[in-house]
């Protein structure tokens, strides 16, 4: 990152932090995946039509099944 | 380009509040998930206050009790009390143009809906899964913030604060009345975090 934009960031990284995001962290983290463990998946190489599909795609879809 | 280990920690916990909200909103809550809630802090500032209420009532509440309650606010008979999806609370109709915009640009970040849902994909629990996996780089690299940034403007912000509202004054809403605080403050914080951010 340079140092310009993390000059402009600060401010942000601030707000966010007394935002208190973070109360989340000690709780229900570990029902959505605690930072810091999450899991990327790999993206498979683009199929013939331009179409990506991770397994977290399924995953995105799964759960807004009801 | 952002590599996903220079992820910020605040920018972790956002897309961790994004999959949480896109949790609950997908399905009622499970034993576990109600246990975990039931710890959450309270606090002094609009989040941590609405997480104090949302642990409140994650104590008051059971899984059967929950269940029932989703099903009254988001299935019902024939329809629930809210309908959750952009394009209805942007055009009064499901399938109108906000999701043809939003599945034009999942397609451009190669998103697509698994096989087997057959819900719109401009659900308020898939937009929120789409953002925590925007800032994540679960779709390719993380994407830039300006990027996350216009998304959020396009497809979430101009209508998932009435939705929150409207689901924290449903008149099924118990457990999720305190969601919709939570949505709502969230919401507010991602605006003024991301002009901060222009």
């Amino acid at each position: 990152m340079t140092k310009d934009k993390q000059a402009k960031s600060a401010p942000r990284r601030e707000f966010l932090k007394l935002a208190g995001l973070g109360t989340l962290a000690g709780a229900a983290a570990a029902a959505v995946g605690a930072p810091g463990k999450a899991q990327a998946a790999t993206a498979e190489a683009p199929s013939a039509s331009g179409y990506r599909e991770t397994e977290h795609v399924k995953k995105a879809y799964e759960l807004s099944r009801f | 380009m952002v590599r996903r280990e220079e992820i910020l920690e605040e920018d972790r916990y956002r897309a961790q509040f994004y999959r949480l909200l896109g949790r609950l909103l997908a399905r009622a809550p499970d034993e576990d998930l109600l246990k975990q809630l039931r710890d959450l802090k309270d606090g002094k500032n609009a989040i941590e206050a609405a997480f104090g209420a949302l642990a409140a009532a994650a104590r008051a509440t059971t899984p059967a009790a929950a269940a029932e309650e989703f099903q009254d606010l988001f299935i019902g008979v024939g329809r629930g009390e809210l309908v959750p999806f952009a394009s209805f609370y942007l055009t009064g109709f499901l399938h109108e143009k906000p999701l043809a915009r939003l599945r034009q640009e999942m397609a451009q970040h190669g998103i697509e809906r698994a096989a087997g849902v057959s819900e719109p994909e401009d659900h308020i629990a898939s937009l929120c899964d789409m953002m925590a996996g925007f800032i994540l780089g679960e779709f390719g690299a993380p994407l830039p913030l300006a990027q996350q940034s216009d998304f959020f403007d396009r497809h979430i912000r101009t209508w998932a604060g009435q939705f929150f509202d409207d689901l924290a004054a449903a008149p099924s809403a118990r457990f999720y009345m305190p969601v919709g605080a939570l949505g709502r403050a969230f919401l507010e914080i991602e605006t003024v975090a991301f002009q901060m951010a222009a």
